[in-house]
């Protein structure tokens, strides 16, 4: 596939990276000739120095041909305009634009294909806003990717040190097959599928499936949200601060949000309804005491200032706080972070990088998820009768190494497997693998090899 | 530098350089020859080699390879290329030094074309189609192939692409560097194609065809005669070496877009366009100068000056007359042309076009400021501004060439050679063109070069074929530090 994506910031950077690690042929257009120059050194696209609003650079990016156009650039304007010129100079190009203006998002019209014909828009903001709701619903975990609408969760969970499970082998886990499956591992920049026989470690962060309605809280790995209550201080009343204090005031939570500029506080009262909004900086030790920091179960700070972000929750847990949700940029941090005890982040741009990557992976499988760490990526996809992975027990399908189904939706029923259990044509797949194995399981799932 | 991942990776270039060897065995299977044993010995030699060492170094991901990497598995690829490619003219006893054989097999892999063989003819059609292959390889790159071949490089592979193909701008014709590869490839066997079969259509036996072929397309210059093209003194093999020598010398990104379509690219890439007027302007001048003193026909002297010009432009190196015994001003000329060189992204060496366009108007820029020293003006090239980065490396690149040249010519005259075979046998190697003045003119070898001479003229030819900085980075103190 043939794919160009105009910005070369964190989240378009990223897109490339990983597109042209699957050897799709990748066109990135940005005007800054020093991140042009870093992309020459570091990724295997086709870099093009120019404007993505120009027509010229598009057409030199070969938009004729292309498949697709992501619209990845920081200015929502750049990013619709994009689109536009794309229809122009390719009526056929899927256009994908990350937008983030509320007031664009509310005008469907204008995305129509009567207008502009932008195929899907990428929301950041309310893709995370999304996904800190998933987590307060599962406070001990510190990553949940939801599928089939819920039913399914994969749930990332650090090990505790004095969790029953450290040390054991998977296999030893009686009572817990059918209900919960680990499908993933993350032990410090490694991340691995595991077999039976492999062991858990403390401090591993372990990515459990299981049915969305009845999650095995019992089995200890975590324990249960309380649905939504509960007490929360959100850092920052920036753009998402502001959507994620309006999603939650929807809910029965008691929020508090803290912003360090007068004039945005009055704004944020304003389009607030129950919430509290306190005048002050999230590092004000005296400030979270006064507001009885101990007692409050989320602290969430997302401001625009990723470092001040860390601190915030370094200083909140010191404080009591039950959990932290910090946001932050730079990809790169977030394996700094966890080694210092912020276990559980979140990032605009991951987000946009895994809404983009779901859109782009069409065809038989569904959507994709990168998990943390970014080698390994949670797969949906629908088992064809074709393949060569139906009608047969589990046991004996010829999966690559590095790859695992972690449940299977039949219709209503949710299903996690066991090595007796048999996927039929029509079923939907919850798979994990290895990024590098990923190639190969498409093939599997799509074409039925003969000479096996 | 990861140690693990370049031995790694070297350890398959050898085995490559191996399995190449199996079209010289065959050669050498159909003509019955007693080095047949000799040949398939290295072969396996050289298989082996590379896969113990490849075996051995597994483990570490190759897709993160740094650019320091990329620098050491190239320019120590090329010295351990040449090692191997060496082992079947020794065993062979076709060449009975090692020094000599790794001379011949080094001049062949970078395409100089040099060699230490008084008599050519009496060696086995294998060895002889050894030293073309060889050639061949190194014309388009070793590493280049290898990166069209192994998917599992990926972005490791374009540290490998920038080391091997040094060209000033890096011209991707595919977003992905290995479909790049490949595209090259394909042009270019393409191309040898299309030669061999016009040497075949003029009555050139196969073999030759071939063998000429392979060392035509790298602008390399080996032949399986002793007296080259001249051998055959035929006017049409004279014309099609000309046009591939020259096809050769053009950047393959331009052969690329003319076979995608694109007619009249030659004509509209600036480089292109002064490469050919050189080409041009050069014939010219040479011809008027030997028209009369050395041929008395007005042809004659347009078909031996065409031919040594397009030869020692594009760095090929094949001679179809003794241009040794020519007017002062001729020899002078067909030195020049050797810095001149083919354009960048080609298989010829040199300076290259591309680079002595943008020094000329660098240099014309700065006299301008003297008469305007408020003007405000930029280098450009076909219309766009060249990047300051690029203009300064490419001063940087010229002066390491000078100093390098004059070191190396220094030694060689302090060994023994009289000036002018000095200068011109340092030229002929730097610029990987083969031949050069005096005792190492076009009717001479490098034989009777002494021994120190010999290894100063190989590094010479490895530092011309990876153009310098990959080869010179590695002699840096600074790149070991950790």
């Amino acid at each position: 596939m043939k794919i160009i994506i105009v910005g070369a910031g964190e989240v378009g950077y990223h897109i490339s990276q990983k597109l042209s690690e699957e050897n799709q042929e990748v066109f990135l257009i940005d005007k800054d000739p020093e991140k042009i120059r870093r992309i020459t050194e570091n990724l295997d696209v086709q870099a093009i120095l120019g404007s993505g609003t120009s027509p010229e650079r598009l057409r030199a990016s070969g938009i004729k041909e292309a498949d697709m156009l992501v619209a990845a650039t920081d200015s929502d304007e750049v990013n619709l305009f994009a689109c536009l010129l794309a229809k122009n100079l390719n009526p056929y190009i899927l256009k994908v634009a990350r937008v983030r203006s509320q007031e664009y998002l509310e005008e469907k019209e204008l995305f129509s294909q009567d207008f502009l014909g932008v195929d899907r828009i990428i929301n950041p903001v309310s893709a995370m806003v999304d996904q800190i709701r998933s987590l307060m619903m599962a406070p001990g975990a510190s990553d949940v990717v939801d599928f089939e609408e819920g039913r399914v969760k994969l749930i990332g969970v650090t090990v505790k040190p004095d969790s029953p499970f450290v040390n054991r082998q998977l296999v030893s886990f009686r009572g817990v097959e059918g209900k919960v499956l680990v499908g993933a591992i993350v032990r410090g920049e490694q991340v691995f599928i595991p077999r039976g026989e492999d062991t858990i470690r403390a401090n591993d962060l372990v990515y459990l499936v299981g049915k969305g309605n009845a999650l095995p809280y019992e089995f200890g790995f975590f324990r249960q949200g309380e649905k939504e209550e509960g007490r929360v201080i959100i850092v920052g009343g920036g753009v998402t601060g502001t959507a994620l204090a309006v999603a939650l005031e929807q809910t029965r939570m008691n929020v508090k949000v803290i912003e360090k500029e007068a004039r945005r506080c009055t704004a944020l009262s304003e389009t607030l309804k129950k919430a509290i909004v306190l005048h002050g900086d999230g590092t004000d030790k005296d400030l979270l005491q006064e507001e009885n920091v101990r007692d409050v179960d989320f602290m969430v700070p997302v401001t625009g200032d990723e470092e001040n972000n860390v601190l915030i929750s370094l200083l909140a847990k010191g404080l009591g706080v039950k959990k932290t949700i910090t946001r932050i940029n730079k990809l790169s941090y977030i394996p700094l972070v966890s080694a210092i005890g912020i276990d559980t982040v979140v990032s605009p741009r991951l987000s946009a990088v895994r809404a983009i990557l779901q859109y782009i992976r069409r065809g038989r499988i569904i959507s994709v998820v990168p998990l943390k760490g970014e080698h390994a990526e949670a797969i949906e996809a629908e088992a064809l009768e074709t393949s060569d992975i139906v009608n047969i027990p589990l046991s004996q399908v010829k999966f690559p190494k590095g790859a695992l189904v972690g449940a299977i939706v039949r219709g209503e029923e949710i299903i996690i497997p066991r090595g007796d259990s048999i996927i039929r044509p029509k079923d939907r797949l919850i798979i994990l693998a290895l990024q590098k194995v990923v190639p190969k399981l498409e093939k599997l799932l799509t074409v039925k090899l003969d000479f096996f | 530098m990861h140690t693990r991942r370049v031995l790694h990776l070297i350890g398959l270039v050898v085995f490559f350089v191996g399995l190449s060897m199996a079209l010289a065995l065959l050669v050498s299977l159909i003509y019955k020859e007693p080095t047949t044993w000799d040949l398939g010995i290295s072969m396996m030699i050289t298989c082996g080699a590379g896969a113990i060492l490849f075996f051995a170094t597994k483990g570490e991901a190759v897709s993160q390879l740094s650019h320091r990497d990329g620098v050491a598995i190239v320019a120590l690829g090329w010295f351990v290329a040449g090692a191997v490619g060496a082992l079947p003219l020794f065993l062979s006893g076709s060449i009975d030094n090692l020094t000599d054989a790794y001379f011949e097999s080094i001049s062949g892999f970078t395409t100089t074309g040099a060699s230490i063989l008084n008599d050519i003819e009496r060696l086995p059609r294998g060895i002889l189609m050894w030293r073309s292959i060889i050639q061949w390889l190194g014309g388009m790159g070793i590493i280049v192939l290898s990166i069209a071949i192994l998917p599992f490089l990926g972005v490791g592979g374009m540290q490998l692409y920038k080391a091997e193909i040094p060209s000033p701008v890096v011209d991707k014709l595919k977003p992905r560097i290995s479909d790049t590869a490949k595209v090259l490839w394909k042009v270019y066997i393409l191309i040898t194609v299309l030669e061999i079969l016009l040497l075949l259509g003029g009555g050139m036996s196969l073999f030759d065809s071939v063998c000429h072929t392979f060392c035509t397309m790298p602008t390399g210059g080996f032949s399986p005669r002793n007296r080259s093209i001249a051998h055959y003194d035929n006017a049409y093999f004279d014309g099609v070496i000309i046009v591939f020598m020259l096809l050769a010398a053009i950047n393959f990104a331009l052969h690329y877009r003319l076979l995608t379509g694109e007619v009249g690219v030659f004509g509209k890439d600036p480089e292109c366009r002064v490469f050919l007027g050189l080409v041009a302007v050069l014939t010219l001048a040479v011809t008027l100068d030997i028209y009369g003193s050395v041929y008395p026909s007005l042809t004659q002297a347009f078909r031996y000056a065409s031919f040594q010009v397009s030869s020692l432009i594009t760095t090929t190196g094949f001679v179809t007359a003794n241009y040794d015994t020519w007017p002062s001003a001729s020899r002078c000329l067909l030195v020049l042309a050797m810095f001149f060189g083919g354009m960048a992204g080609s298989t010829g060496g040199g300076i290259k076009t591309v680079r002595l366009i943008v020094m000329a108007k660098h240099a014309y820029q700065e006299v301008f400021r003297i008469i305007h020293p408020h003007a405000v003006r930029s280098v450009k090239l076909g219309g766009k501004p060249v990047a300051g980065d690029i203009l300064s490396s490419i001063w940087g690149f010229f002066f390491l060439y000078l100093t390098l040249y004059g070191i190396s010519a220094l030694i060689l005259a302090w060994v023994g050679l009289d000036p002018i075979s000095a200068f011109s046998a340092v030229a002929a190697c730097i610029f990987n063109v083969g031949p050069g003045l005096g005792l190492v003119g076009p009717t001479q070898n490098y034989f009777s070069v002494p021994l120190v001479g010999k290894w100063v003229l190989m590094l010479c030819m490895i530092l011309g074929r990876l153009e310098i900085y990959t080869v010179i980075v590695l002699f840096m103190p600074e790149y070991w530090r950790k």
